[in-house]
């Protein structure tokens, strides 16, 4: 590993600084599990590291406000997984936070930073994108909400501004208690990187989102607000077309060498049906988990 | 005599090391004074390298050396166990992706890592060749320099060998039934849990070299050639491997890293990453055509098998590998006619070696897979087709061999029980069954000397390397029950050839049998020296003593060894020393060198779930049964199994290097070579043994360790066909694999038909 | 080459002061600075758990963590279980059972087994799968590892 400058700010104010200093010469470090990954084979050398995790401002908390929950930015995918608010309300969050890595993952990865690097196959993404969520950015110009939808731009690439940084990510209140689930395509029942990673959450109101990665730049949510989807009573068939025009945007890259495009919109639309099945019988259920 | 060990299963020796992070693996070693290497490699599979400038490398602070081959003895010397074809740094010409062509030795790993990226190379990208029919394409460029295969009349193409195998005339055997199909085995890799490790120290007028090698001696005589030093001046230190599976059986860079502390003068520690590893061993690939004949009652006529290897750049041992894979390749059946030809194929790629099952599961794959083809044909249950056919206890089921030494049978029919074959599978399932036989060594030696210290403790001295599977404990056992010392007053020292003797080699899953043998016969030795002495001391005449398993005894009085021994060696004290040898000798005019000192036994069957959806394959149950003969240690018989299972299931489901189109790795690490883990098993996995004391090692022990990873893949693939009607002859049978190939019997219902059944 | 920093830790109850490099992980200051060779080091990438250790009682892979990142935190490792002479009730599990082979992944394997056990000390079969999944072992094929983790929970391996 290349060497760096490591810098440990007590504020935010200081952490803003030494981004808007640096730019991209400078990385942010919270849980470390990509960022060591990557200063290791060399994709990225930062003259300098700028570690979150004694900023004064910066917590792991999972607070409620508004009716919804506000996840602080140092709060890791074990907590996120095991959070009770989380597994009854948001509960895609928790099944997607906790099959992202092993247990010693879990333990140090943060959602804020799995939702940073934009990866395409971020497992948190699709379930963020279901629930609406707020991404909270403090930077030289004061503190913003960016849509989590708003956020994603490509494989490595927000739409945070140079010097922002990620305070919090907000879960609004759900307008009902959705019926929802993760589901994901890897290739062993182990821990693995995901070929599809999907979410999908259910209304009362009879609208589906459905949001999914892995399949193209960025995450992608679509929509179905024709009740179809979420009509348990509706032909399959029927859903499979609902699916095929909602999934169109898809495109998986030819050069992964996790699984070929054929596979993962193969994978991406049986997924799909099999979450819509289970989100409708988690939502006539109350979506209480086990 | 006291309670025996031999057959119980004692804690391991060595254990406590292990779990309270006391072992000291090679990495774990420190040296004073010890530079630190780097290895630098080009980015491609092939280059022509037209200049090296080392200039800014050297000048980062701490740099010590960059080597070269230019500061090499000229010719550059190689290296290899079967052809000295492996040059100590590439010259020239690199020939596989990270194939070394300088190393940096520097005061700390930073400054040699950051000194890596300074080496200049200038070099030419060349076309290279990494499968089976690009290395076999007439137009295909040479991976070796005939130049460097003399007299040899394959050296003008990519084949290193041929081996032709066989009996009888299979173009006139008369088949009612005849089925054929080609099978592909893919690249994998051994990813034992230590990265490879080599120091290298100048040591008064000679070297140390520390490695995590299967064969201490082997490399002593290799360090001995390259450095022109007698073997008594090359000291190897053998710590136990943290894993080898094959993968560390032969010299890979130590020649480099000795070369290295001789000059710069200082010992230097060369620790690979994992992802070089990758780069430094594999299993062989294979394509396999199966060609069987067969009576319409199922008794097998005919076999005709051609094989293709695609080994690496080097041959290491891989050409051995393909000879002895195939010498066997027919299986434990009895046919009358068997033609087989295998083929070395040399490429581009990372030099494949020794792993597990040394070149059988390759074979194994595509000939159980054929005869559960064959048995669907011939309308015949697979269970009944292996039984109809296996050979008979002492039957010469491969001419001129080591006739059938054990009861297949009764191991094949042990796990058709465990598994409850006849019964009918739970709803959606399906279930497969496979067998697999892997001749043991060829030839052999072990040489050990026990020594009986003055209390009756005991100390073995064994060349062999403990790397995991757990030779040290079988010996202290052996040592413990023979002289009747309590096992933890027995040391097993082993990993130092200035003061172990000789053994020729960690593998083959020799060690309980030769080893054991050897140690056997020390024991043996001092217990004559305890009869001379009980007879002296009694006095009676020595062939009224009787010595055996830790006793003496006398007409009907019965002594244990160590209170002769302490009467024995009086007030001077003492010791008594024993020497064993186990020696198997060469047989010129066998087509291997020599035949089997035993076989290998297992049969493999499962029950598999498979989601028609996603392609995904669960194996609901897994049962293993190998032919033990003697279970010396059960829980160390059963660790060596379930450990061979998984591996095998690992192939069989999901490993496989991938190359980019230039031939470069792109799996390159652990994050994309998936390996199983704890979430991969089978849901439930049963092992057990079939002993019969019919083996040629100590207490009837046969070898064992290799056996259950042979037929796992044929097993599973078989009852992923019984589960769908699919058939997969491509491994891993990864869920794209196995959707596609259901996606293709949906759009196709022939698919996945044998290429051929003709039935006359 | 950037300015070494001071960092204090506990490592296995002792308080140890040591200068690091920033760009050393957490894996590199045990084995090199602390001379602690028990945690091992296979993949660096956090996928084989090798280098498994405890950072304030959690499992982590000591690969992915910078040095600097453990200042003030208290450390275990393997060489932290035993008590003295006496073993780990997990570490006699593993003896006990056949665990360890060429014990190579054992450090970590029983350090997040110990992380398990402290969470929820009669684990599931599926518990310890899952607890487990991320320290690969090549040797033993993980039966006999989960085995012991399930024997030392009954053993009261928590508790100790």
């Amino acid at each position: 590993m290349r060497a760096f400058a490591y810098e440990r700010p007590t504020t935010l104010q200081g952490a803003v600084a030494l981004l808007a200093e640096h730019g991209s010469e400078a990385r942010l470090l919270a849980g470390g599990t990509d960022l060591i990954i990557r200063l290791r084979d060399g994709s990225i050398a930062p003259r300098i590291v700028v570690d979150l995790k004694r900023i004064a401002e910066l917590d792991g908390q999972i607070r409620e406000h508004d009716g919804g929950l506000t996840i602080g930015a140092r709060a890791v995918m074990t907590d996120i997984a095991a959070d009770g608010r989380i597994r009854r309300d948001y509960r895609a969050l928790a099944e997607a936070a906790a099959v992202v890595g092993s247990v010693q993952i879990r333990n140090r990865a943060t959602l804020a930073g799995n939702i940073c690097n934009a990866s395409p196959a971020a497992d948190t993404a699709p379930a963020l994108l279901v629930y609406g969520a707020r991404v909270i950015a403090a930077g030289p110009a004061g503190t913003r909400r960016i849509p989590i939808d708003a956020f994603f731009v490509r494989s490595g690439v927000t739409t945070l501004a140079r010097g922002e940084l990620v305070t919090a990510i907000e879960l609004p209140r759900p307008t009902s208690r959705p019926g929802s689930v993760h589901l994901r395509r890897t290739r062993r029942r182990g821990h693995d990187l995901a070929s599809v990673t999907l979410a999908c959450a259910v209304r009362a109101d009879g609208v589906t989102q459905l949001a999914y990665g892995s399949l193209g730049p960025r995450p992608v949510l679509v929509s179905d607000e024709t009740g179809l989807l979420a009509d348990p009573t509706a032909p399959e068939l029927a859903k499979m077309r609902r699916l095929e025009a909602l999934f169109v945007g898809a495109s998986p890259s030819p050069r992964s060498m996790r699984a070929s495009p054929e596979y993962r919109l193969a994978m991406l639309h049986v997924l799909g049906l099999r979450a819509v099945g289970t989100a409708i019988e988690r939502l006539a259920q109350g979506s209480v988990p086990r | 005599m006291t309670d025996p060990c031999v057959g119980m299963s004692p804690r391991r020796v060595g254990g406590r090391d292990r779990v309270t992070g006391r072992q000291a693996y090679v990495a774990d070693i420190h040296l004073d004074d010890v530079l630190h290497a780097k290895l630098v490699s080009l980015d491609c599979a092939r280059a022509r390298i037209i200049t090296v400038d080392t200039s800014a490398a050297l000048a980062v602070p701490g740099v010590r050396l960059v080597m070269t081959a230019a500061d090499l003895p000229q010719p550059v010397p190689r290296f290899g166990p079967q052809f000295q074809d492996r040059p100590v740094l590439a010259a020239g010409e690199t020939h596989y992706h990270g194939e070394p062509l300088a190393a940096i030795a520097a005061e700390t790993k930073d400054a040699a890592e950051e000194a890596t990226r300074l080496v200049r190379i200038e070099y030419e990208e060349l076309p290279a060749v990494f499968t089976i029919a690009g290395a076999l394409d007439p137009m295909a460029p040479l991976v070796q320099d005939p130049a460097l295969r003399p007299g040899d009349r394959l050296a003008r193409s990519n084949v290193l060998r041929e081996h032709h195998y066989g009996w009888g005339d299979v173009d006139a055997a008369s088949a009612d039934v005849v089925v054929e199909g080609t099978y592909a085995f893919p690249m994998v890799t051994q990813f034992a849990i230590e990265p490879h490790g080599f120091i290298a120290a100048p040591d008064s007028d000679g070297i140390a070299v520390w490695s995590s090698i299967q064969h201490p001696n082997w490399l002593q005589r290799v360090i001995a050639s390259l450095l022109h030093l007698p073997l008594a001046k090359v000291r190897i230190f053998a710590p136990d491997p943290g894993g080898g599976f094959g993968g560390k059986q032969h010299a890979k860079y130590e020649p480099l890293v000795a070369f290295m502390a001789l000059r710069a003068g200082r010992p230097v520690r060369l620790v690979l990453t994992l992802e070089e590893t990758f780069q430094a061993v594999r299993r062989g690939a294979s394509e396999i055509h199966v060609r069987s004949g067969f009576r319409s009652d199922g008794g097998l006529v005919f076999r005709d098998i051609e094989a293709n290897y695609l080994i690496g750049a080097y041959a290491d041992i891989a050409d051995r590998t393909v000879a002895k894979g195939s010498y066997t390749s027919n299986g434990p059946y009895r046919v009358p006619a068997v033609r087989i030809v295998a083929r070395s194929i040399l490429s581009h790629t990372t030099p494949s070696t020794a792993f597990r099952g040394f070149g059988n599961p390759q074979q194994i794959w595509a000939v159980e897979s054929n005869m559960d083809e064959a048995a669907r044909a011939l309308g015949i249950d697979p269970l009944a087709l292996r039984l109809q056919n296996l050979a008979h206890p002492g039957e010469a089921f491969i001419p001129g061999d080591t006739p059938a030494d054990g009861d297949w049978a009764r191991t094949v029919e042990r796990a058709a029980e465990l598994i409850g074959w006849g019964s009918p599978p739970a709803p959606g399932r399906g279930r497969g069954l496979a067998v697999g036989l892997k001749s043991g060594p060829t030839t052999g030696l072990s040489n050990s000397i026990v020594r009986l210290l003055a209390d009756g403790s005991v100390i073995v001295y064994a060349g062999t390397s403990d790397m995991g599977q757990g030779a040290r404990t079988i010996f202290a056992q052996i040592a413990a029950d023979e002289l009747g010392a309590p096992l933890d007053w027995v040391t097993v020292v082993m990993g130092d050839t200035a003061v172990v003797p000789y053994d020729q080699q960690t593998s083959a899953s020799r060690s309980s049998v030769f080893m054991g043998n050897s140690i056997l016969l020390a024991c043996r030795d001092i217990q004559a020296k305890i009869r001379a002495m009980a007879a002296r001391l009694e006095p009676v005449d020595e062939a009224a003593v009787v010595v055996e398993r830790g006793e003496v005894r006398i007409g009907g009085r019965v002594t244990p060894i160590r209170d002769v021994l302490v009467r024995g060696l009086g007030r001077l004290g003492g010791e008594l020393i024993g020497i064993g040898e186990m020696r198997k000798e060469a047989e010129p005019e066998h087509p291997l060198g020599g035949t089997a000192a035993f076989f290998e036994f297992n049969c493999t069957a499962v029950e598999v779930e498979v989601d028609r959806e996603t392609g995904d394959v669960v194996v609901a149950r897994h049962v293993t049964v190998s032919d033990v003969g003697k279970a010396m240690n059960p829980i160390q018989v059963r660790g060596q199994d379930e450990g061979a299972a998984i591996m095998g299931l690992g192939h069989t489901l999901m490993e496989h290097i991938i190359h980019d189109e230039a031939g470069r790795i792109r799996n390159l690490g652990a994050i994309d070579y998936r390996i199983p883990t704890s979430l991969d098993l089978p849901l439930r996995m049963e092992s057990d043994f079939v002993e019969n004391a019919d083996g040629p090692g100590p207490y009837g022990a046969k070898g064992m360790s290799e056996g259950a990873l042979l037929c796992v893949a044929p097993a599973v693939a078989a009852a992923v066909h019984d589960a769908t009607g699919v058939r997969i002859r491509d491994l891993p049978l990864s869920p794209e694999r196995v959707w596609r190939a259901l996606h293709d019997a949906a759009e196709s219902p022939d698919a996945g038909a044998p290429e051929a059944i003709d039935a006359r | 080459m950037t300015m070494r920093q001071r960092i204090e830790l506990t490592v296995n109850g002792r308080i140890r002061s040591v200068e690091v490099a920033p760009h050393h992980t957490l894996l590199d200051v045990l084995r090199d600075d602390l001379g602690l060779t028990g945690t091992k080091e296979c993949c660096l990438v956090g996928e084989c758990g090798a280098c498994t250790v405890l950072v304030d009682d959690l499992a982590v892979d000591s690969c992915l963590m910078l040095g600097v990142e453990a200042d003030g935190a208290s450390v275990t490792t393997v060489e932290g279980l035993a008590t003295g002479d006496k073993l780990h009730p997990l570490q006699e599990a593993f003896l006990e059972t056949g665990a360890a082979q060429c014990g190579f992944c054992i450090p970590g394997q029983l350090l997040a087994a110990a992380a398990l056990l402290a969470n929820d000390p009669h684990p599931t079969r599926a518990a310890v799968e899952e607890g487990l999944a991320g320290n690969l072992c090549r040797c033993a094929g993980y039966e006999q590892i989960i085995e012991a983790v399930v024997v030392a929970a009954r053993a009261g391996a928590s508790e100790s």
